[in-house]
């Protein structure tokens, strides 16, 4: 799997593909984040942000590779196992571009809640961040997932379902992103930091769902 | 390297694409024995490359099971250059996707793009590969980790003369070290004389069309004349692809069998013990006239 792991990698990089979504994503950060502002409602918009940068991230791993290059790695290790590593490449990446922004955007926001009246302590602030940003990253993969191939085919289809999956993945009540951003939002509103676990085990589970979903039609389309 | 444990088998085996297509493969029993050398044959379009991709294990069968799955690299018909890396790049990833270590992997990739005649293209980007290159890239990433089944679709299609006839005896090699190989070409004198079997698709289905017995070399052949002590027969193993031999004198044999083959048997007798003596290896010429068609499931 290691092996597995770094020829992803090497492929992701190499390809430069992923500039396009770090760019708009910088961009996104650089417009809706000042320094300055409330630390809670910042890192709600640090988390929002990289939902759909994880599900594009996604797009480009499961479509990196010109299909005979994937046949030869699917025979070698198995059809499942190949693109499960395509999958955990663009989660890993979206975790850590979304870890960095969490850091930084902890470090230059200032530790008040949203009326400047409350003291937010810094450090749990910015645990109560990562974990919502990881929630996000997880369920950006799961919609990358299901809205790529071997689920969808057609890019014409495929890029308006994530879009909207995205979209909806962070708007729509119950969704373990939108509760993850909304407590942050509404502790920064009360003073208070939230610990989104729940939605991060939620968000987990219905990944793990997604992937074991995509994983397993690997070898049942045609390629 | 160790072969693989159990037979590659596949029962009443099906395929089809989406739900409601129609059936591409129905019925398929196969067994593929590790050192099989087995040929598929068939029109275009009847289902040749599906039947490849659930031997490699890159499809799974819509019904019916497939059980035993050795080691296995497929190399495609066509490849892409569409890739970030320089051949050599690419190879040492794939390498260490098939269990190699770097090094091992780096080492391997280099030798055999050296046998290919394709050394010089090591450091170049994939992407300014000739097609006959890229080919060669394709071929060299299934070998290069000396896999329990090996499944060839097309994979002499755009090689140089020379690459082709490497890849023969890469086969041919392969094969007597325990590795299983399936394969796919439009060329009919391809290992002509050497497969095991011959399957031809049709229908839907998958005929045997001739066991090794059968079929009739088409191809290049060599005549090889060794001598060993008296009374020695040929090695069972080196002997399964020899087309005729007859013994002119005690102690003399002279065997003739399918060019890609000639190095395996020499090497199996040189390396017995005691060793043979290898008297003289000459190519016969190809024959010229047409094969007589060993069977007439395709004329039925």
């Amino acid at each position: 799997m290691t092996a597995l792991l770094s020829y992803q990698t090497a492929l992701l990089v190499r390809s430069q593909r992923w500039l396009p979504p770090f760019i708009l994503y910088a961009a996104f950060l650089g417009i809706g984040v000042q320094g300055g502002q409330p630390v809670l409602d910042s890192l709600g918009f640090t988390a929002a942000g990289l939902l759909p940068v994880a599900a594009w991230l996604v797009r480009i791993c499961v479509t990196n590779e010109p299909p005979a290059a994937r046949s030869c790695v699917s025979a070698a290790v198995g059809p499942g196992r190949a693109h499960l590593a395509a999958l955990l490449v663009a989660l890993s990446v979206a975790a850590l571009v979304g870890t960095v922004a969490t850091v930084v955007v902890t470090l230059i926001s200032d530790p008040v809640s949203a009326d400047h009246q409350t003291r937010v302590p810094r450090l749990p602030a910015g645990a109560a961040g990562l974990l919502a940003t990881l929630a996000c990253a997880l369920l950006g993969t799961a919609v990358g997932a299901l809205t790529a191939w071997p689920l969808l085919r057609s890019t014409g289809r495929a890029v308006p379902a994530m879009l909207l999956a995205a979209l909806l993945a962070v708007v729509v009540t119950g969704s373990p992103a939108h509760a993850a951003v909304s407590g942050l939002v509404t502790g920064s509103r009360s003073g208070t930091v939230p610990l989104p676990l729940l939605p991060l085990a939620a968000a987990a589970l219905l990944t793990a769902a997604a992937t074991a979903v995509a994983c397993a039609l690997t070898s049942r389309r045609s390629p | 390297m160790i072969p693989m444990q159990r037979d590659l088998r596949l029962d009443n085996v099906g395929r089809r694409y989406g739900l409601r297509g129609p059936w591409v493969l129905r019925g398929v029993h196969l067994t593929v024995t590790p050192g099989d050398l087995i040929r598929v044959e068939g029109p275009n379009g009847t289902g040749k490359s599906t039947l490849l991709r659930l031997v490699a294990g890159i499809d799974t069968p819509t019904e019916g099971r497939i059980t035993g799955r050795p080691r296995t690299a497929y190399v495609p018909e066509r490849f892409p250059t569409a890739l970030p890396f320089t051949a050599l790049g690419y190879l040492t990833h794939l390498g260490k996707v098939h269990g190699l270590s770097r090094p091992a992997a780096a080492r391997a990739a280099l030798e055999w793009l050296d046998r290919f005649g394709a050394a010089a293209h090591a450091r170049t980007p994939m992407a300014q590969l000739s097609k006959g290159s890229s080919q060669k890239v394709a071929v060299v990433q299934a070998l290069l980790a000396e896999p329990e089944l090996l499944v060839l679709d097309e994979a002499w299609t755009g090689l140089d003369a020379a690459a082709r006839e490497e890849l023969e005896r890469a086969v041919a090699e392969r094969t007597a070290d325990g590795t299983a190989v399936v394969f796919v070409d439009h060329d009919p004198s391809r290992l002509a004389g050497a497969p095991d079997a011959t399957y031809t698709v049709r229908d839907a289905g998958l005929d045997l069309r001739a066991e090794r017995a059968a079929a009739q070399p088409v191809g290049p052949l060599m005549t090889v004349v060794v001598q060993g002590t008296r009374g020695a027969q040929l090695p069972a193993d080196a002997a399964r692809t020899v087309i005729s031999a007859e013994e002119p004198e005690p102690g003399t044999h002279r065997v003739t069998l399918p060019a890609s083959h000639s190095d395996v048997l020499l090497r199996a007798l040189l390396t017995a013990r005691p060793p043979w003596h290898v008297v003289s290896v000459s190519q016969d010429p190809p024959a010229t006239e047409p094969r007589p068609t060993p069977d007439t499931e395709s004329r039925r």
